[in-house]
This record gives C-alpha cells, sequence and structure tokens, in this order.
C-alpha cells in the first residue's frame, strides 16, 4: 500500500545541508498499524510529512496506492491527501471557530461530499467516537481526550485507507490516551492502515509492528505481536 | 467551493476585527459617495459654460482724480481709443463685470412698484450698444441699442432710458408662455421695453440662486470709480493688457488703472474657495480608500498569522491552495457586504443631512452603487495579495508546534 524508496530528505540552508532522511526504505501493506518511534530530531516527523504529502522529499521514490507521489502536482497532492489520508495531530488542530460537526466537515467540503452525505458520514463518525451529542460544541468546550476524539473522527470521516497520527496522544493524559489508543485499534481492526509516531514506548508496543527512525534512516525493523512484545518484556 | 456558511458561523463566534473591518467600510462607502458627489457637483459647477469668450476678455478699473473733465464723455473718449488698439474686437464701460462675484442685482417685476406682480431676480448690467459684442454674446432675438438708445450722464438720477435686452433665461422666467420680446417690463418704477434677447451669459455670481438672469440697461454713468471690458482677438490679450495703462494715461492722466485682469482669473479668484474644498474632498475620500484598503489588508495579515496553523492544517485535510485564496476572499466579501449595507443606508442619511443643512442635490443612487463597487473591488484586490500568501502556508505546518 505505501512503499518507499530510497527517500531523502535535505534541508539546505546558505550554511549547512542537513539530512532529515536519508536512503529510507519502508513498505507498509494495508491493514497494518505501525508504530514509529526514534529520538528527538532522528526524523519521524519528516517522515510523517512526507508519508502524508504535506512536504516534498529530495529524492527517492514514494508510492501510495499505486501512485508515485513524487509525479504529482499541488493540486494533485492536495486531493490525494483529501481522499486517501486521514490525519491525526498531537495538538488535535480542531479550528477553534468551528463546531464539532463543522471541523469533521471541512475535508468533506474539500472533496465536494453532497451535504446529505457529509451530515451521514459526521453523524456516524461523531456516534464512533462517542460525542454524537455534542456537535454543536465549540472544541474549546471539551476535554482534550474529546478533542482528539474529534480529531479522529475528522480523519475517519471522509472514509481514508490511511491514517497518518502524530502522537495522537503526546497531549494527553494516561486514562485518556488509553481510550484514544483503544479508538485507534478498533479503527485499525475495521481495516485502516496506522501509522502512528510517539514517543511513548508503551502505547509502540501495542502496535503490532515497530519501527524506529534514527538520523533519517530505519533502524530497527522488527515484527512485533503485541502479546509477544509483553512477555519478552516480562521476561526480561 | 464557496464556504458560506462555515465562515459565516466562524465570523459570528470571532467578530470584533470583522465588526471593526465592516463599520470602516460602511463608513468609507458613506463619505466617499457624498464627497464624490459634491466632487462631481464642483467640477460641473467649476466647467459650466459661462456663455464668453474669458481667454479673450480682460477688465480693469479706472480710478479719476483730476476734476478737470467731464466723466461721460471721457469714457466714451475711452472706450473709442481703446477700440482702435490693435488687437482688440470691442471695449465697453460696464458697470458690473460677469463671473467676478462683484455687481448688482434687482427684482424685475410685470408692474411698476408698488403694484403687486410677478417679480424675477436678476443681475443687471449698465452699458452701451457695444456691451454684447464686447462679452462676445450672440442676440439671438429682436435687436441691439441704437446709439441714441444709451442714457449717457453724469447725475445718478437721470433715467432715460426705456429699453433692455434680456437673457433668454430672464426672458423665460419672466414670460414662461415665449411671448415676452417687445413686453414691457419694470426696474423698480421705471418701464423698460425688451427689445433684444441674448443668448446665454452668467451673472457676476456663479452661485447666484438665478445665475443665468441677466438684463443689459444702455445707461452709463459718469462715475469717478469705473470699469472697462475689453475683448481681444484670440492669443492677443496678454500683449493688449500691457499697454492698457500707458494707452489710457495718454488719453488722460488724472487717474489710476489698476485690477487688470483677465476674465478667467477673475472667475478663478471666485471659484478659489470651491476649488480648495474640492481638492480637500479629493484628499480625504483617497485617504479614506487607502486606509480602509490598508485596513482590510492589514486584518486578512493579522488573521492568516493567527490562523497559521488552521490554514496549514487545512491544507493538510485537503484544501488546494486556490481553496485558501477563496475561502479569504469569501470572508471579506461577506464582511464587506455587511459593510456596504450599512454604508448605503449611511449614505443616503448623510445625504438628506447635507441636503437639509447645506442646500446639497440629492445624493443620486448611482453614486452610492458606483462607490460600493468600487468599495467591494478595492477590498477584493486588499485581500488578494495577502490570502495568495496563506495559499502558501506549507500543510507541513499542522504537525509542527508553534
Amino acid at each position: 500500500m505505501l512503499k518507499m524508496n530510497n527517500i531523502s530528505k535535505l534541508y539546505q540552508t546558505e550554511m549547512v545541508q542537513t539530512h532529515a532522511l536519508r536512503d529510507f526504505n519502508l513498505h507498509v501493506d494495508e491493514g497494518e498499524f505501525i508504530a514509529v518511534t526514534g529520538p528527538s530530531g532522528s526524523g519521524k516527523t519528516t517522515f510523517l510529512n512526507i508519508a502524508g504529502m504535506l512536504e516534498p522529499f529530495s529524492s527517492g521514490e514514494y508510492l501510495l496506492d499505486g501512485i508515485d507521489v513524487g509525479k504529482l502536482n499541488d493540486n494533485q497532492r492536495a486531493d490525494c491527501r483529501n481522499q486517501k489520508i486521514g490525519f491525526i495531530f498531537q495538538g488535535f488542530n480542531l479550528i477553534p471557530d468551528l463546531n464539532l460537526y463543522e471541523n469533521i466537515e471541512v475535508p468533506l467540503r474539500y472533496r465536494g461530499i453532497k451535504a446529505s452525505e457529509r451530515k451521514r458520514r459526521i453523524e456516524q463518525c461523531l456516534e464512533q467516537v462517542g460525542l454524537a451529542s455534542r456537535a454543536k460544541h465549540l472544541p474549546q468546550q471539551l476535554s482534550g481526550g474529546q478533542q482528539q476524539r474529534v480529531a479522529i473522527a475528522r480523519a475517519l470521516a471522509g472514509e481514508p485507507r490511511f491514517l497518518l497520527a502524530d502522537e495522537p496522544t503526546g497531549n494527553l493524559d494516561s486514562l485518556m490516551a488509553r481510550q484514544v489508543m483503544e479508538l485507534l485499534e478498533q479503527i485499525n481492526r475495521d481495516g485502516a492502515t496506522i501509522i502512528m509516531v510517539t514517543h511513548d514506548p508503551e502505547l509502540a508496543r501495542r502496535a503490532p509492528r515497530n519501527i524506529q527512525v534514527v538520523d533519517g534512516q530505519l533502524a530497527d525493523f522488527t515484527l512485533y505481536q503485541g502479546a509477544q512484545n509483553l512477555k519478552n518484556v516480562a521476561g526480561a | 467551493m464557496l464556504e458560506i456558511k462555515p465562515i459565516f458561523h466562524a465570523l459570528c463566534r470571532s467578530k470584533v476585527g470583522a465588526i471593526l473591518l465592516l463599520i470602516q467600510i460602511a463608513i468609507t462607502t458613506a463619505i466617499v459617495s457624498n464627497a464624490a458627489f459634491i466632487i462631481q457637483d464642483r467640477v460641473a459647477f467649476l466647467n459650466q459654460e459661462t456663455g464668453y469668450p474669458e481667454q479673450d476678455l480682460f477688465m480693469f478699473n479706472v480710478m479719476t482724480f483730476g476734476k478737470d473733465i467731464d466723466l461721460s464723455q471721457q469714457f466714451e473718449l475711452d472706450e473709442a481709443m481703446l477700440r482702435a488698439l490693435p488687437g482688440v474686437v470691442n471695449a465697453a464701460q460696464s458697470s458690473s463685470i460677469p463671473l467676478s462675484g462683484s455687481g448688482s442685482a434687482s427684482s424685475f417685476n410685470l408692474k411698476p412698484a408698488p403694484q403687486e406682480s410677478k417679480s424675477i431676480r436678476s443681475s443687471y448690467i449698465f452699458i452701451d450698444e457695444h456691451g454684447l459684442d464686447t462679452y462676445g454674446v450672440k442676440l439671438i432675438a429682436g435687436r441691439n441699442f441704437t446709439e441714441d438708445e444709451v442714457t449717457i450722464t453724469n447725475s445718478p438720477t437721470e433715467r432715460t432710458t426705456n429699453v433692455t435686452v434680456v437673457t433668454q433665461a430672464l426672458l423665460d422666467e419672466l414670460f414662461p408662455e415665449g411671448d415676452g420680446l417687445g413686453k414691457t417690463i419694470y426696474f423698480g418704477d421705471l418701464p423698460l421695453t425688451i427689445i433684444g434677447v441674448a443668448d446665454h451669459m452668467k451673472s457676476p455670481w456663479l452661485k447666484d440662486s438665478h445665475p443665468n438672469n441677466v438684463a443689459l440697461i444702455p445707461y452709463i454713468q459718469g462715475k469717478t470709480y469705473a470699469q472697462f471690458a475689453v475683448r481681444t482677438k484670440h492669443g492677443q490679450r496678454a500683449a493688449v493688457m500691457k499697454q492698457i495703462e500707458t494707452a489710457m494715461l495718454n488719453n488722460y492722466n488724472k487717474r489710476v488703472i489698476n485690477n487688470i485682469n483677465g476674465l478667467d482669473q477673475l472667475k478663478d479668484e471666485y471659484v478659489a474657495a470651491d476649488k480648495l474644498m474640492m481638492r480637500m474632498l479629493i484628499v480625504l475620500i483617497t485617504i479614506l480608500v487607502l486606509v480602509t484598503a490598508l485596513g482590510i489588508f492589514g486584518l486578512t495579515l493579522f488573521n492568516i498569522s493567527k490562523r497559521t496553523k488552521q490554514i496549514g492544517t487545512r491544507r493538510a485535510l485537503g484544501a488546494r491552495k486556490s481553496a485558501i485564496i477563496n475561502y479569504f476572499l469569501v470572508e471579506n466579501a461577506m464582511i464587506c457586504c455587511v459593510g456596504l449595507l450599512l454604508g448605503i443606508i449611511a449614505a443616503l442619511l448623510l445625504g438628506q443631512l447635507l441636503m437639509q443643512h447645506f442646500s446639497i442635490a440629492a445624493l443620486p443612487p448611482s453614486y452610492i452603487a458606483g462607490t460600493a463597487i468600487m468599495v467591494f473591488v478595492m477590498s477584493l484586490l486588499a485581500v488578494f495579495g495577502p490570502a495568495k500568501r496563506a495559499a502558501n502556508i506549507s500543510p507541513s505546518i499542522a504537525t509542527r508546534t508553534i
């Protein structure tokens, strides 16, 4: 579903060249749930940005659902993001002047979906994240966990095949983090492919597959089964 | 795709900036539409047809202190000398100078005073049979005075004159049925038969309630203070003006010749305040429009910097650059439309106030519509640059902590 072959990302100023990603290779199959970990500045966010077509890469090849992303223009990338990818951000990134319904509606409007269909999907997604009764509330009237659930609903509303989560529990307490994680796991069981960037090793261990980014490269590539992983940790 | 509904809801929830902007747009629309109308009114006033070849006419004053001449006869000699000067078409002593802001006016009645009758205000000029030609005004009906009909006297009470030439405007007011030529009108109790009708000519006061009403009366009084009007051939006025003082003093030297001015100069002095007002209004509306444009520009820039992450998020969620530009254009257009609606109401109210207190004509709707369109286009232009800048915000900003 997602193939990155020798992807490099070079940030260049007059004085310095920085390789954020260097010969990065990754293949992700449909339905996978991958946790991406790594120290600060290792290139996790750059990887996420490139995977989500939020910024261009310097060299290499990136195929998403068979589409060669490097050959898309700005409008095509925007359309592709809209149709194939759902984003969940660390800071939720809800629009403060719009209520929950309108926030979830944003990507659907960009896709040109009719109002009646938008309504159906928004209500369904709000129901899925347990906030159906709060549709008219503004984001600031909700707790952090609830806001992140709205952001997940927004990501799900477009029925993407691919969810990218950037530290989705980074701003949440442990109880809320667990609830959000359970929601993501449920979404994954329902068929969505998820790539989650996280600092939290406990959360990472819950993902079936972990990858680690160090100095812009894939440092480790291990297939985890959640239960086995827990056993290993207990054994150690 | 136009996001009118969510933009409207977002504006309702965050309305301070929008309200300030729409007030600014309303004030601009109200003031600019009224000011533009006043400017247009002043331009029409300044460019109105006076009926005179202003570039070829000049005037001067004569202050006589010599006591050894018959003043009325002297001025006859002066007129003859002036007409003989090279480059001069005609010259006449004139009791009032048109467009100068200084002259005489009276009521002209259909019956002698004190009998009650129709009474029309008009300026009048005591002048001889050369008057019409000197001022370059055509006679369109009847006839001009004959030399014999001109009263030349040194006595202020001797009034043997009994004819007049009036402008078409005055004739039409006195006799709306169009049968005025040959009729008698009364200048106080002095009967004057209308023997001729002059084409368009303005009174000494362009701002008079009846600026086109002029009566020429064939009467020359010898006075120590007199004014002359001289028409020259086209392009020769300056040369004639230069020699006028010498020529007049050569004719008789116990007098002072001054205020030698072209008719266009006199008119310019008379309308100087109007020109100043017009220029100030132009400066005012230019500043107002610029301030409003800068306000819109600034508010949009502020909104963009405030919403950088939001714009990045929208881009991440699939907004094309054009959708971001449209967002700001639609948001601005919505604020602008409400501002214009208020501005149109304010413009009408302001127009009524000006009409009541300053006798300005009613503000035509076309001025309000024109101003509204101009303000709308200006606001879209002001917002386009910042909106384009917003569209260039990278979607990757959505994943950064700012």
